[in-house]
Order: C-alpha cells, then structure tokens, then sequence
C-alpha cells in the first residue's frame, strides 16, 4: 500500500513539473461505474454491478470471450467431456498465482484444485465451514439449478477436477463461465477463518486474475492495480479506477471532461449528442434479453394456433420499438437475440396485418367482440423500458379488430406468482440470459416449465419442440446442438405461443484514447486487454 | 438549566418512539420485501423463499417484529444490513462525515451569504437590491434540486471547465485512506500537493446546490427580523445617541434579530439532510443520503429503519442545541430562570 502511494506522489510530481502527465507513467483507466457492490464475492451477490467489481479479481475454470458469448478455457486449460456427458474433467493451468499483500496475505502455493473445490463446495454444501458466513445466499448457484444438475466433484489430484452429473447436461459448462462460479483461494480463506475473521474474505479480496484489489470506498471509488504476475500476462494499464457515479447524466458529463474514460448505461435521450461527440465513441450491441407477450395456450380461444398466429399479426411492433424503445430495441424474431449462436436467421416475423388477423380469426370461430385481458409488469425491466404503454398500444391495435382487452397489473412479485400461476389470459413478461447458451432461454417454452408456479408463461407443450430441447441437453456437440435450436426456432414462430416483442439494445459510450474495448453482450465490463492511448 | 435540558430531552423520548414505529410502519407498506426485490424474471422456489424470509425474521407476526426491533434497539444493535450484511451502525458512521462535511460546507454559504444579504435588504428596504435579494430568494426557495444540480453541472463544469463534474477529489491524480472521513482534513493530512485544492474544488457545486434552500430562507427570515427590530424604540435611541450605523445595526438590530434566525438555522438541519439525499445522488457524494435510497430501492429493512433513526436523532438533538443557544443570544429567556 504504501508503495503505490509512494509511486503515485512520484507521478503526481511528475505530472506538475510536466514530464507529460500521469499517463506517461502510470495509465489509469477510470470507469464510471453506477453504484456499489455488495461486496466482492460473486457467488453471494446477484446484481451486474457487483459482479463487474469483482470481474477484474478474478477468473473462473472457463471463461466468455471477452466480447462474445463463446466459452473459452480459463482457469481450467481443457475439459474432456465423458459417460455420454455425465462427467466433465477439467484439466487446469500451472503456474497461476493469487494476488500477494492484499489484507496482509502472502499466498504460500498456485492454484489448484482445492482451490476449484472451495469455491463451488462453499455454495453445495450447507456444512461447509464458510457457507454461512455473509448471509449465505446463493443466488444464482441455486437458479442455475446446480444442486439438481451436481452428483460430485472430485479431485483426482492438484491440477484435475472431475464433476459427474446427475443427467447429461452440456449447457452446464456454460454455467461454469458465469460469475458465480469464480474461482477463490481456499488458503486465503483458511487464513482468515482461523484469524477469526472469515467475512473479510468477502470483503477484501484475493484472487487470480488481472488485476489486484488495493482499495474500496463505499459510494466513491473502487481502486486496482494491474497484477504483473497474471497467468495471461500483465495488464497493458496500471490502475484501474471505477468511479462510482450513480446519476447517468453526471457519468456522461464527467465522460465528456475525461475524468472517466468509459461508462456504463447512458440516458436514451443523450444518445443522439454522444454520437455527434467526436472524443467519444459509442459501441451498440443487442443485449442478451428478450421481451415477450405470452398468450395462455391452456386458455380459451388461445388454445387455437389460427388464434396465436392472428394476434402476433394485429400488433404493430414497429411502432412499439419507435415509441416505447426510442431506438435503444430491435424488433424481436426468435426467443433469443442474434448474438447468442444458434439463431436462426432464415425465420421470418409474422408481418402486421390486420385484415389477414381478422380472416384468421374470423377462420378460427372468433366471435367479436372479444373480451381478453393482458396483463403488463408494474415495472421497467432492461428488456422493457414501459410495458404499460407497449400494453396501451397492443389493447388499441386489438380494438381494431374488435377484441377489448383489459389491462391488469399487480406488484412485481405477486405478478411473476400469478403469471407462473398461469391466471392471465395474455401477458408481458421477459427474460434476461445468464450464461449465453440456447437452453438458457428455449427452457422458457419447455412442457416441464408449463406445470403452476413454472416459467413458461404460454403453458404452451409442443411436443416436436420438447423433444429437441431434452435432446440437444444431453449433447456436447455445439453443431448438433445448434441445428436442434434452429429447429425449435422455427417451430416456435409457426406455432406462435407468444409474439417476441424486442431485444433492447445496450449502448456504451467510451472515450476515444480507450483502445481496444469491446461491448459484452452479457453487459459485462471488462478491462483487460483494453489500453489507452 | 440541567433540570430543563433534562425535561426537553425526556420530552423527546415520544418523539424516538412515534418515528421507530412510524418508520417501521411505512417501509412495510411498501410493495415487495427484500428477498423478492432479489429476485428477477425467475422467481425464486418456494421453501428458499421461506426460510429466506425465516433468516430475516420476516415470517414473524409484525407487532413480534417490532418488539424484537425495538428490544434490539435499546441495546444499541441497530441491526445489520440485508444487502451488505454489514452493521448499520459501522455503515452509517463510515458515511456520515461525508454529509456532514458537504453540510456544513453548504450552510456555510447559506449562513455566509443569507444573512448579509437579509441584513442589506432591510435596511436599504423597497431598493433595487431588497428586490432582487427577495426575487432571487423565492427562486431559490422555489427549485427543484436535482434540476439545479444538473443545470450547474452542465453550465459550470461542462460548458465552462471551472469545476469537476462530481465526487469528492480527481481520483487519477490523488489517492489516500480515508482517516477522519472529511476529504478536506484527510486531504491536508495526505501531504499530497494540490489534494486540498482538488477536493475544494469538488465541494464547491454540491454545496451551492443543497445551500440554496436554507440561503433563501435565511436570507428572508433575517430580512424582516430586521425590519421588526429596526422600528424598535431602542434601535431608534441608538440612533437618535449619534451612533454609527454600522454599530446600530451590527450591534443593537442584528444581536435581537438574530433569535428567530438561528431557530431557522436549526430548523435547516432537517432541509439539508432531505436536500442531501439528492445532491448526494447527483453528485457521487458518497454519505448516507445516496445510502437510504439505496436502501429503499432494495428494501433493506435495517439499514432504512436504523439510518431514519440516526438521522433524525441528530436533527432532534441539533435542534434541541439550538433552543439552548438561544439563551447565549437574548439572556432575557436563558433557561432556569
């Protein structure tokens, strides 16, 4: 500690006497981050701005590409699928050092195997020595299902980890990417268990990856250095700041000014100045989400698909994206967005058409008027930024063709109850992806999630559909897997169970001295292998 | 003296125990508790819900629920957050002097300009600068703070490169532990060169933000306490003595008109602390107002009930401060007499 601060007076000195600025010596990005963490182990935390200040501690067994949606090797070097994808080994990297002098510890060995171990044993197993320190909430171990999908996980020696599950599932390694299957050092963790000081190891961290923890202010700064002995070489910046800044208006004016270089979520309505901004430029992606209108297939007349197809025909989406999006969405095709593999671009949308909606209905023994109800989330969501008004446009386009909808809502957790209930007739609902797999969206539509209190809110079991979607679980093959989807992709659309509204679209403005940065389609932010010029 | 401090601070006890219940009361109200503001699109399975809301003690009858708040309140235990699962008390005193600090600073600039300028107004009355001093305080008084915060932000800071745009120092050029939590002592204390300067600079716009409110009132109050005093006999014989006008109005005029003012000033503690919650947000402060929005955006119990009680305490306990220091001003009503 006291050696950065050493070395920062040397370059604040510098810079006064003009030997070319801090940037000559030190390079410090600043992010402009917008809120604080909970603390900074992810597999306790659930929101994408914690997860983004452990991200540059640490690393997991597999890692996403930075940018892409793709898993590649991380911790792990390899990984041998087996027993008709029932076992998964991990071959791991030598060499990889923890982070040394943060709160005071001095890592002893590399990592290995325990390491793997402790990290996901602390989440499985309630008898774990660190499973209830800091509230002992798994989120996203339990959401990912990992206690249902796990039989084991064994170490054959220091640097092999076997994992056998319980039924073939290849979305699993996937799950293994995801934040919450960081890997941590169980030594630091001894060390401060027997210290009597466990909740520190949430709090200070200690990790692998490229850069290492100096300081946190709660509401004002997170602080890192870049960590010269990382397994994947030494950052190109040497600090990194993120400035918590929760206003969007104030990280764009500090963006502006350059004290930061990169932020996280502009307002909508500043975009079109951003893009004008010539010190700035502005990276645009569809996220990862979807958001969608269920119709209650085991509902009357929604059990008919004529009925389906005519209602995903009497709604102008392209106006909802003008209006309700303001240009941050893209009109939504298939279930998943265009950037998670798989996706199938030969289906075409259904067009918006009311007089053929109406032939249709008409065709299908609809008598109008029609009374429905179509129920919309109380509140905005990252893939719906005002239901209310997308369900105001939907009930005016459908008075058209003379169905009254009426509009019901309720608060957000007795609404998700209600829906999964499956007591709506039509409703809006969505769904932001976790680890970039298909399965991790198709299961929305699957005949397991149709049962009461299940996440498929169309109730809608088409056989041909689930079929492939077991199928493709227990396949390891990302080609055979991808032509199932497809598949599934077109079944849906011809049976329309619901109407895939839109994927919003994620902007991120950074300033034009970042080198190198690329916009995650997860959200995520990260900073290795970015440079400044 | 000590018998009348004792008798306002006994008489404060109901106030403690309205606002736990109050405070306890209205969080509950609103929709959703925190386990389900955890949760997304996925819901969370039955039996995790359950024991969740068991952990927090949520599944307990609510009058249980607040006994046990109230039992662990008299003990000091102002719980621990659900979020950060740290305690609200070490939380809260880790934020504070942020607030304190942007605070002061901010009645600093209210007292400094308002009271001058409510002094002036009076005693040039019906002139162009009483006009302007009393539209300009209706202005004041009248604007929405996180619209006055953006507007400065974008004029001053942007347009005009005069200030930061936000938080409390330039973090690229500075960095230091916090010691006492004030940035200006910790930043003298760092013996970095130009930190003080830095973190001078960053408290400029946030304190005019939350100052503007209490200047306008000051500024007002002290105006026609003026005028009140100003028609007085006694003024009117210090005057008719030959004394200076400096004198008859420093001295004989403000010391008077000054009672209702500092009762104002006491009063501006609680504006400053609802004025904090937003300029905190729109300027990255990091003190406890942008911590009990947070708080209630996720609904951690804890941390917003414990936060309201300390926060309103203080705002108790600076007033009751106040009321002793009026004695200082005017013997005529020092207590125990």
């Amino acid at each position: 500690m006291a050696l950065v601060r050493r070395s920062l007076r040397f370059a604040v000195a510098c810079a006064a006497l003009g030997f070319g600025g801090t940037s000559a010596l030190a390079k410090t990005l600043v992010y402009c981050s917008e809120g604080s963490p909970e603390n900074f182990t992810p597999a306790i935390n659930i929101t994408g701005t914690s997860f983004d200040a452990s991200r540059p501690l640490f690393n997991q067994l597999v890692e996403f590409e930075r940018g892409s949606t793709k898993v590649i090797p991380g911790l792990a070097e390899k990984w041998d699928i087996t027993d008709g994808g029932k076992t998964i080994t991990f071959m791991l990297r030598r060499g990889v050092k923890f982070h040394s002098g943060v709160n005071n510890f001095t890592p002893t060995r590399d990592f290995n195997a325990d390491d793997v171990l402790f990290s996901f044993n602390r989440q499985w197993k309630d008898d774990h020595p660190y499973h209830k320190v800091s509230g002992g909430k798994y989120d996203y171990f339990a959401d990912m299902d990992m206690a249902k999908l796990l039989e084991s996980i064994e170490k054959v020696d220091d640097y092999t980890v076997r994992m056998k599950l319980k039924e073939p599932t290849a979305p699993i390694v996937a799950n293994l990417a995801m934040d919450f299957s960081t890997i941590q050092s169980a030594e630091y963790a001894d060390t401060l268990m027997k210290a009597g000081k466990p909740e520190q190891f949430d709090q200070i961290p200690v990790g692998t990856g490229p850069f290492q923890f100096v300081a946190y202010q709660k509401d004002a700064v997170i602080r890192f250095k870049a960590f010269d002995k990382y397994w994947n070489g030494k950052p190109q910046i040497d600090d990194l700041v993120y400035a918590i800044t929760p206003d969007p208006t104030a990280r764009l004016a500090k963006l502006k000014k350059g004290e930061c270089h990169v932020m996280i979520a502009p307002r909508p309505a500043d975009l079109e100045e951003i893009k004008k901004d010539t010190s700035l430029t502005l990276f645009s992606q569809p996220g990862l989400n979807i958001a969608y209108w269920a119709l209650n297939n085991q509902k009357k007349p929604f059990d008919d698909k004529r009925v389906r197809q005519a209602f995903n025909m009497a709604i102008d989406k392209a106006s909802i994206i003008r209006d309700v999006y303001l240009g941050a969405g893209q009109a939504a095709i298939n279930l998943i967005p265009p950037t998670i593999w798989s996706y199938n671009s030969t289906v075409k949308d259904y067009p918006y058409d009311p007089e053929k909606a109406k032939a249709l209905l008409k065709e299908a023994g609809v008598t109008t008027p029609l009374e429905i109800d179509l129920w919309y989330m109380p509140v905005q969501r990252p893939y719906n930024p005002n239901a209310k008004r997308i369900a105001e446009m939907m009930q005016a386009d459908l008075a058209k063709l003379g169905i009254n909808a009426k509009l019901v809502t309720y608060e957000w957790g007795e609404y998700r109850k209600r829906m999964q209930q499956g007591e709506h007739m039509t409703g809006q609902l969505g769904w932001t992806g976790d680890n970039g797999d298909p399965d991790n969206f198709f299961f929305l539509r699957g005949c397991a999630a149709t049962r009461p209190g299940g996440q498929n809110l169309t109730k809608w079991c088409n056989k041909e559909f689930d079929d492939r979607l077991v199928k493709a679980r227990a396949l390891s093959d990302p080609a055979e897997r991808t032509k199932l989807y497809e598949e599934m992709q077109a079944i849906m659309k011809e049976d329309a169970p619901d109407m895939t509204i839109a994927h919003s679209v994620v902007f991120e403005p950074v300033r034009a001295e970042v080198v190198n940065y690329k916009i995650s389609p997860f959200g995520r932010h990260q900073f290795f292998g970015v440079d400044l010029k | 003296m000590l018998k009348y401090l004792a008798r306002r601070l006994a008489l404060t006890l109901p106030t403690f125990f309205a606002l736990m219940f109050v405070t306890f009361i209205a969080i509950r109200l609103v929709p959703g508790d925190p386990v389900e503001v955890r949760t997304g699109e996925r819901g969370i399975e039955p039996e995790r819900l359950a024991q969740f809301r068991h952990e927090l003690g949520l599944d307990q009858p609510v009058w249980k629920q607040f006994l046990d708040y109230v039992g662990h309140l008299m003990t000091g235990d102002f719980g621990t957050s659900v979020v950060t699962n740290e305690k609200v008390l070490k939380e809260f005193f880790a934020l504070f002097p942020a607030t304190i600090e942007l605070s002061m600073a901010a009645m600093l600039l209210a007292v400094s300009i308002g009271i001058p300028a409510g002094v002036l107004a009076a005693v040039k009355r019906g002139s162009s600068f009483d006009h302007v001093v009393m539209g300009a305080s209706v202005t004041g008084f009248s604007m929405p703070i996180f619209w006055w915060g953006l507007l400065l932000i974008m004029l001053v800071s942007e347009r005009w490169g005069l200030t930061p745009v936000s938080g409390r120092i330039d973090l690229i050029k500075y960095y230091f532990e916090p010691v006492t939590g004030f940035m200006l002592i910790d930043s003298v204390l760092s013996g970095q060169s130009g930190a003080f300067t830095s973190a001078l600079h960053h408290l400029v716009l946030p304190s005019i933000v939350l100052g503007t409110i209490p200047l306008a009132i000051i500024a007002r109050m002290t105006r026609s306490s003026m005028l009140e005093v100003l028609n007085e006999d006694y003024v009117r014989t210090a005057r008719a003595k030959g004394l200076s006008p400096f004198r008859v109005i420093g001295l004989h005029a403000l010391r008077n008109a000054m009672i209702p003012v500092v009762t104002i000033i006491g009063l501006q503690i609680g504006t400053l602390m609802a004025g904090a919650v937003l300029t905190e947000t729109i300027f990255s402060w990091p003190g406890v107002g942008k911590w009990l929005i947070e708080a209630i955006g996720r609904r951690d119990y804890p941390a917003l009930q414990g936060g309201i009680m300390l926060i309103s305490s203080i705002v108790i306990l600076v007033n009751l401060g106040v009321d002793l220091l009026y004695g200082t001003i005017n013997p005529r009503i020092r207590h125990g007499r």
